[in-house]
């Protein structure tokens, strides 16, 4: 609107780079959604493994795509990667060594 | 007879399973035989008809075998429903059979029934999907976790495209770098937005007189989350876009103000570090200054009200009240408030001249890429504030307030501080005495040694004095 009528207000010279801020001194800006449905999608899969509990490994399953679904984009894919393995895994795990279907628990 | 006949056939097959078991050779064949020890004495039939049934499998083998004797009595009513053409013969054949042979069978029948445990066929063994009910249920889920995953990515980034499009134009003239994500080695504009998640979107701008520069984030809401969907649609929230324009030293006063929708000025009283400790008083309504009366104001003092809420800030205001969620200018900012764990020496925390503006996008949540266009006129509001605060300046005795509000904050810091400082200094001081001890211990002329120990005590001595000369003089001022 008044842009027009006034100077450029651009000044090439005062240009700063772009600093990603500081989340370690601001943990509250953080979202620990992706963190914490890794580590219980890990939990849960460890569970569904050991105790061979087939409703374990599909609440795993849903962990590790909820936790890839909130991540972001500069985090590890590696880890998100072997999180979905590690749940695929029990849950075919659980399959092989029974393959009953679930029961619900009603 | 029939009952005994399947009870041998049910332990001769379990009988053939657990001679695997066997590791002693006990005569295999004597158990065979102790099996059909019992039928020896019976007619040949019905060993022959044990080995040549064939091992049953539970109810559906055990029903066509009782099935074979009742549709000797069935098949009769069942022959003439069916096959109205059939010779007269086959139907006397049949109810020869029904009257003479199994006369006194019908009678054995019913306990015959009672006796026999139908046994369920395990559900994986069963050929049919339907038992797998739960997993289809699963992975159906999956499956739609999925789609929601790509149609609300889809979404965000359209909307941020959206944003960007309408805005570029405003952001290119007033700014000599658009866009920069800090890795590129030269500073030229990249042009486009920086993807952070999947519901987060930033942008760099900088190059400005009056500013160093601007940070843009656009905050959706995770529409890539099925959870989050799910919980929005019991909470709603809506889409946001937040303005951090950070300001060098010269280009604004001292100053603390916000403005903004009722809650979030509650709130972010309490929250934020500046806010709390600069603007004590509650949040006085908009309405004192022709705003509408949904907006309230924080202030440090009276003359920042006046100054920033001129015509034009009133209109941006007035006609853009629904979109506005907050707008803080301070000198003082330094974030929301940070907890500190105990014993850690509390440092003030660094603060920056920056002006924080957040807006709600339009529509709750079902916004379309049109909704975007409507946040044009924030951005130019956001423009004529950067330059607004750089020409607005306290009069004298404003900014001698200021400076004493900003003194007092100082010092009830450093006062909140004082005991963990001590303890700091405290130990540092224990640490300086032990190092010395241990290069004392350490040194190993003996000579050198005593040496030491006789300047560090004459040094212990000379501390001692001093206190007590303070504390006489203390007593003295005392008196």
């Amino acid at each position: 609107m008044t842009v027009n009528n006034m100077a450029d207000p651009r000044r090439p010279n005062k240009i700063f780079r772009y600093k990603p801020p500081n989340t370690e001194t601001n943990p509250t800006l953080e979202d620990p959604t992706p963190d914490y449905m890794n580590l219980l999608g890990m939990v849960f899969s460890m569970c569904g493994l050991m105790l061979k509990l087939k409703w374990c490994a599909w609440i795993a399953v849903y962990c590790s795509f909820i936790s890839f679904a909130n991540s972001r984009s500069s985090e590890d894919t590696k880890q998100m990667m072997s999180s979905f393995m590690l749940s695929i895994s029990a849950v075919v795990m659980s399959y092989l060594q029974n393959p009953q279907p679930m029961s619900p628990p009603w | 007879a029939i009952v005994k006949h399947l009870l041998c056939i049910v332990r001769l097959h379990q009988g053939g399973r657990y001679n695997d078991d066997f590791d002693d050779g006990e005569d295999i064949a004597e158990f065979d035989d102790n099996d059909f020890a019992e039928f020896e004495d019976v007619s040949e039939d019905p060993a022959v008809d044990v080995e040549k049934e064939p091992p049953p499998r539970a109810a559906p083998s055990s029903t066509p075998i009782e099935d074979d004797e009742d549709e000797a009595t069935v098949e009769n009513e069942d022959g003439q429903d069916e096959f109205e053409d059939a010779d007269a013969q086959d139907q006397d054949m049949y109810s020869k059979y029904d009257n003479e042979e199994f006369e006194g069978y019908e009678k054995t029948n019913p306990s015959f029934k009672n006796t026999l445990i139908y046994r369920e066929v395990p559900a994986h063994l069963q050929n049919s999907w339907e038992s797998y009910y739960m997993e289809i249920l699963m992975v159906t889920g999956l499956l739609a976790y999925i789609m929601n995953y790509i149609i609300g990515k889809n979404k965000n980034s359209r909307l941020a495209q959206a944003w960007f499009n309408s805005h570029r134009e405003l952001l290119e003239s007033n700014f000599a770098l658009v866009g920069d994500d800090g890795t590129s080695k030269e500073a030229t504009s990249t042009g486009k937005l920086n993807q952070e998640n999947e519901h987060i979107y930033n942008l760099w701008c900088s190059g400005r007189v009056c500013c160093e520069g601007m940070l843009i984030q656009l905050k959706f809401l995770k529409r890539q989350d099925l959870l989050n969907v799910l919980a929005r649609m019991m909470r709603p929230a809506c889409d946001q876009v937040q303005v951090k324009v950070t300001l060098n030293d010269e280009d604004m006063d001292t100053f603390v103000f916000a403005v903004g929708s009722r809650k979030a000025m509650a709130r972010l009283q309490k929250e934020m570090q500046d806010l709390s400790e600069f603007c004590g008083d509650k949040p006085k309504s908009g309405a004192k200054y022709g705003v509408p009366e949904s907006l309230s104001i924080l202030s440090e003092m009276g003359e920042v009200t006046d100054g920033v809420m001129d015509n034009k800030m009133v209109h941006y205001l007035t006609s853009h009240a629904d979109k506005i969620e907050s707008i803080h200018f301070s000198d003082q900012f330094s974030g929301p408030k940070v907890m500190q764990e105990e014993g850690q020496p509390l440092k003030l925390p660094e603060t920056k001249k920056t002006l924080l503006f957040t807006f709600n996008v339009p529509g709750m949540g079902n916004t379309s890429p049109k909704d975007m266009d409507s946040l044009l006129p924030l951005m130019n509001m956001v423009i004529y504030s950067i330059d607004k605060v750089k020409k607005l300046r306290l009069n004298r005795e404003g900014k001698q307030k200021a400076d004493r509000n900003r003194a007092r904050v100082e010092e009830n810091f450093l006062k909140q501080t004082h005991t963990q400082r001590q303890e700091a200094a405290q130990t540092r001081r224990e640490e300086k005495k032990r190092a010395e001890k241990e290069r004392i211990m350490n040194e190993e002329d003996p000579d050198r040694q005593r040496r030491l120990e006789e300047a560090a005590q004459r040094r212990e001595q000379k501390k001692l004095e001093k206190k007590q000369m303070k504390m006489k003089q203390i007593k003295v001022k005392a008196m």
